[in-house]
């Protein structure tokens, strides 16, 4: 079981992530609808796992994955992407992101890759 | 905007280039499917194509050379065998390039519709792929091919890690398989290859660790030469705990040179490992320079070189002057030298065209035809080069179309039933010499000569009077064709009076050699380059005219006595040959009056060669050998017979360069 911070700027997409980390035991410590209020809560409450959408408002997830790892070089960050999101994944993954999913979700693939990283 | 056209510009000569290495490699490919480094090259030349067009915003350029750079991929990571129908595919769309830059040229824009093509191309893409996956899913079950899977490293590559690593690097070969299912394949890799180099130092990687993010990884494994002093169950561990990696594969490699002597090359390997791997990140040590600078430069050395000439005709006599003429003339040769050299190209760059289009001609008309080029390294001016395109083309599409028979026709013959033809460029003296040779039927030289009389270019009488090679040059005059059917391969309306008179106007010759069902030859002269040259002058009458010195083959004096008549001509003989014998005043229209040569004792005579053939042109007086500056008359005089320019000599008086084509 890990607690984890959602990031993503679409609700319709917290709440389905949100559904199958629950799902598979973890807890939920808090969701964020951009970069800047994920890094925000991440300083305020920590968590063991984050899952970081790239396209958002106000700070992008790149920006925040940057911000995360200044902040904490051990921090476990997840990127959720789409499709065509390929380059912008690997800038992540430079910058510290362990792993990442793609969408549409699909749950036995986030249950390996938390997994795997927790 | 003209920032733009200077992009413009370098787009153009730059995807020239590249539509020739492509050409040249799928012709390459076609012949040796299994040529890795031929693949590779055409993976280059599309994936630049493609990185040019998209920079320029030629949407639809980018996405052809992109498909193309994608089949030429699956081809190199073993996805789709070379088929013929894949050949047929590549050559048809570098067609389409061409198209496309063309009317990028034209229109400015690259506008066209690649539908088909493309739906086609993606067809036989998984087509080939599908075809592919179920022969290599057979090998894979049977045994296992890491072997030949793995990157491989070369001499070189071995000696450049044996003097660079440390003591305790073991230089690992690595395999990291993915899961089939893997989405964001390349970013994957990136993971496996950013993984692989916290652990080490990663020589090379498929793919490659620099262009990761644009490369589309159809494959589903990571390749690398990782050097590492980390032990292998750590390196497999790191690795396989990359999500969707599902098998590691390593192996230690051994990189102890195979070759003793490599080692005393040490030195010199090395030099040249940092030469290539520099030449990456230097500043190119080539300039492209328009075609038009290098004239005017030209030209201006031409203005030069009269000064020049002039300035010793002053004959001042002061000792400073006398010093300073050979220091000016040296300098000025060296300067035309140089020009000229940088004008030069090798006459390859024209010819690699012509494999394509052979292959393409004959395979249309069903012939079995071997091509042969030989000396693509001689140089020319670049100015004749780009104007031999045109009639090399259409000699070549003769032979294909007239000369060479189809197979079955060769084998009743008594021949082989492949074809040759023959393109070869070799210089000889101050002049380039171009042949055309083909092994085919040869010229039908009744029916070309009573065409002749029939359209009336000559009268019976004429005809009779004229030898077999005479008869054969007549294929140059304008309106004889011995085919009588116009093919869609040759007899386009480009003759070959169309071909002698672009030869002629490059101050070259052509001549024709043929025999009948053994196959015909036609040689083309060109000089070395135009505007400067080297020149005999001599006085005809009273005036100074210039005979360019690669249009002589001697000069000699001769008594009257020596004068034979052949058929009421005077000619010579030299050497056991005959050599006719021309009076130089009447081929310029000078009144001679009654002052025939013959009446004088002695005469000079200058021996040209026109058309393969030796003609004695009497003239008064040889005078002496000068550089000159070829200058055309000008359009208002036309085309002056006999006479081919005009230069300027030592006094400003302006002397006329003689044709001796036109003469002999």
């Amino acid at each position: 079981m890990a607690k984890i911070l959602i990031v993503d700027d679409a609700a319709f997409m917290r709440m389905n992530l949100k559904n199958i980390l629950e799902n598979n035991g973890h807890e939920i410590v808090d969701e964020a609808a951009n970069g800047k209020i994920g890094f925000e809560s991440y300083q305020k409450h920590g968590a063991d796992l984050v899952t970081m959408d790239i396209t958002m408002p106000e700070m992008d997830g790149i920006e925040a994955v940057k911000k995360i790892m200044e902040f904490d070089s051990d921090a476990k960050v997840i990127m959720c992407s789409a499709m065509g999101q390929q380059s912008l994944v690997i800038e992540a993954i430079e910058a510290g992101a362990k792993d990442f999913i793609v969408k549409p979700f699909n749950k036995k693939r986030i249950k390996e890759a938390i997994d795997k990283i927790i | 905007m003209s920032d733009n056209n200077e992009y413009l510009d370098m787009f153009f000569a730059e995807s020239e280039e590249y539509i020739m290495v492509l050409n040249d490699n799928i012709l390459k490919l076609e012949n040796n499917p299994e040529d890795k480094e031929v693949v590779a090259s055409l993976f280059r030349a599309a994936h630049s194509l493609k990185g040019m067009s998209a920079t320029m915003r030629f949407d639809v350029l980018t996405e052809l050379t992109h498909k193309i750079e994608n089949l030429m991929d699956k081809v190199r990571n073993n996805k789709i065998d070379v088929t013929t129908e894949i050949i047929d595919l590549l050559f048809e769309g570098i067609d389409y390039i061409e198209e496309i830059v063309k009317q990028i040229k034209d229109e400015g824009t690259d506008d066209f519709n690649l539908e088909v093509y493309l739906h086609k191309l993606e067809n036989n893409i998984e087509e080939g792929k599908a075809h592919k996956e179920t022969s290599n899913q057979d090998i894979e079950n049977n045994n296992d091919n890491f072997d030949s899977k793995r990157l491989t490293l070369n001499e070189v590559e071995k000696n450049n890690i044996q003097e660079n690593k440390k003591e305790l690097d073991t230089v690992y070969a690595v395999n990291a398989e993915l899961d089939k299912v893997t989405e964001f394949k390349q970013v994957r890799a990136s993971m496996v290859l950013k993984e692989a180099k916290e652990m080490g130092y990663i020589f090379k990687s498929d793919p490659d660790i620099k262009s990761v993010d644009e490369a589309e990884i159809e494959e589903d494994v990571v390749k690398m030469i990782l050097i590492s002093n980390e032990n292998r169950e750590d390196i497999v561990n790191n690795l396989s705990n990359i999500t969707d990696v599902v098998a590691i594969n390593i192996t230690a490699m051994d990189i102890e040179s195979t070759d003793k002597n490599m080692k005393s090359d040490n030195e010199k390997q090395k030099a040249k490992n940092e030469d290539s791997s520099s030449s990456k990140f230097a500043v190119s040590s080539t300039v492209r320079v328009g075609i038009k600078k290098l004239d005017k430069l030209m030209n201006m050395i031409g203005e030069l070189l009269i000064n020049k000439t002039r300035l010793e005709a002053l004959n001042i006599n002061s000792e400073g002057f006398k010093d300073i003429l050979p220091q000016l003339d040296r300098v000025t040769m060296e300067l035309h030298h140089t020009v000229m050299q940088i004008r030069m190209e090798p006459i390859g760059v024209m010819f690699n065209r012509f494999p394509r289009m052979v292959r393409d001609l004959s395979k249309d008309s069903q012939k079995e035809i071997d091509f042969l080029i030989k000396g693509k390294e001689t140089e020319l001016d670049r100015s004749i080069i780009d104007e031999l395109g045109d009639p090399l083309t259409h000699l070549l599409r003769n032979a294909v179309d007239h000369g060479i028979e189809k197979p079955e026709t060769r084998v009743k013959k008594g021949k082989d039933k492949t074809g040759k033809i023959k393109l070869k460029a070799y210089q000889k003296g101050s002049e380039i010499i171009i042949e055309v040779e083909d092994d085919g039927s040869g010229i039908n030289i009744d029916k070309l000569t009573a065409k002749a009389v029939e359209k009336e270019l000559i009268t019976q009488k004429e005809l009779e009077e004229m030898d077999r090679e005479k008869k054969l040059q007549l294929i140059f005059e304008p309106g004889l064709s011995t085919t009588d059917q116009v093919s869609n391969v040759s007899g386009r309306g480009v003759g070959m009076d169309v071909v002698k008179r672009t030869i002629k106007s490059l101050d070259g010759d052509v001549y024709i050699k043929s025999e009948k069902e053994e196959g015909t030859k036609i040689v083309i002269s060109l000089p070395l380059t135009l505007a400067i040259q080297d020149a005999l002058m001599v006085k005809i009458d009273e005036e100074v005219f210039a005979i360019p010195l690669n249009a002589i083959s001697e000069t000699l004096k001769i008594k009257s006595k020596e004068i034979r008549q052949v058929k009421g001509n005077d000619v010579i003989v030299l050497r056991n040959e005959t050599i006719p014998l021309i009076d130089s005043r009447k081929s310029l229209n000078i009144e001679v009056g009654d002052n025939n040569y013959t009446e004088q004792e002695e005469m000079s005579v200058v021996i040209v060669k026109s058309s393969g053939k030796e003609v004695g042109l009497i003239v008064n007086e040889l005078l002496y050998q000068q550089e000159i500056v070829i200058k055309s008359l000008s359009d208002y005089l036309g085309n002056v017979k006999n006479i081919s320019g005009a230069t300027i000599i030592g006094d400003g008086e302006v002397a006329l360069i003689l044709d001796v084509r036109d003469i002999a």
